[in-house]
């Protein structure tokens, strides 16, 4: 491999940033959420859906990530007695998140497409 | 899915003072407010569903967790201003520590001749030298920690664990050579200890002025 043909590599993957498979599943979770997503409420759906114990330290980071990225946005809610007088933190998908979303779910049928999953198992 | 939207009565039972404690070390100013109340409000609803010992330990469970992941996250977002507070504090703490040694030399050196007469003050100066590097270390964690603003914890503590790991090295040279002094060895570890009392003051004092300021960071009021 010359070292030209590694920089068109870095230089491709630099420019279409593919979701990791957790910045996918938080991306998924704020899209079925809509404007309820907070922490509380998206580490629940990731829960509930993927059936696997997920942290709230684990939401966050990557969300911060996202944020970062420009794939999400978040907005302070009102202080409420349930949480200590503490403010909800919600967050919203950006258009550029949904392109992200695309674009990896597009990748991921591309890799599957043809293969005989059920039965490679099998 | 379930949900404690409805719910809007104020929290009876507290969870962990330490475990809060420990949240709110190592959560940025954007997360300051939101990842202590997410856990409030699912520990809340846990208590009154399933009890408040499996909700305590939940809580337990969720601290180690999101501490972790904090903490990969600080060194993810920033890796170069980390490793510069990182290698800057380990220098700081070379420049530091040498200067007792140095004050010590230039005082023996001048009045070496009257140590009979003041000997009391000579193992004075001897022990202060002693202090003199824990407060150096102080200092250093303290200006690591200012550095490394929002990710006071982490870099305090990696710096720590970068002097655990050099200590550790020359423990087990020591140890091939001769036996293990027990006031040497807990007076090694003080140095690293320091270093994350030096983190702790300027986090908890920084967490002081960001709870009495009225606005945040990164975020918007809805």
């Amino acid at each position: 491999m010359t070292l030209a043909y590694l920089f068109y590599i870095v230089w491709i993957m630099s420019g279409r940033d593919y979701l990791g498979e957790f910045e996918h599943v938080i991306l998924l979770a704020l899209l079925r959420l809509e404007d309820r997503a907070y922490g509380v409420t998206v580490r629940q759906e990731i829960e509930f859906r993927t059936k696997r114990e997920v942290s709230i330290g684990a939401v966050y980071a990557t969300l911060d990530r996202l944020e970062a990225k420009g794939y999400v946005k978040s907005r302070l809610g009102e202080p409420t007695p349930e949480r200590g007088g503490r403010s909800k933190r919600f967050f919203q998908v950006t258009a550029k998140g949904v392109a992200a979303v695309n674009r990896t779910h597009r990748a991921l049928q591309r890799m599957t497409d043809g293969l005989d999953l059920v039965r490679s198992h099998a | 899915m379930r949900s404690q939207e409805s719910s809007t009565q104020p929290p009876g039972m507290p969870p962990p003072r330490v475990a809060v404690w420990l949240i709110g070390l190592f959560t940025s100013d954007q997360e300051a407010e939101a990842v202590p109340g997410d856990l409030l409000e699912e520990f809340s609803y846990l208590a009154s569903r399933s009890g408040v010992v499996f909700a305590r330990r939940w809580y337990w469970r969720q601290t180690a967790k999101t501490i972790t992941h904090l903490a990969g996250a600080a060194f993810r977002s920033a890796p170069w201003t980390m490793a510069a507070v990182i290698v800057g504090g380990f220098l700081l703490h070379g420049f530091l520590s040498g200067l007792p040694d140095k004050f010590l030399s230039a005082v023996t050196d001048r009045y070496l001749m009257f140590w009979s007469a003041h000997f009391q003050a000579y193992t004075w100066v001897l022990n202060g030298v002693g202090i003199a590097h824990l407060m150096a270390s102080l200092l250093v964690g303290c200006m690591v920690a200012w550095a490394a603003k929002g990710r006071e914890m982490v870099a305090t503590m990696a710096l720590a664990l970068v002097f655990c790991g050099m200590f550790a090295a020359a423990l087990v040279w020591v140890a091939t050579r001769r036996p293990i002094d027990v006031a040497w060895l807990l007076w090694a570890c003080s140095g690293p200890f320091a270093i994350v009392m030096g983190g702790l003051i300027v986090r908890t004092r920084r967490s002081r002025n960001r709870d009495s300021s009225p606005t945040r960071l990164g975020t918007t009021r809805a």
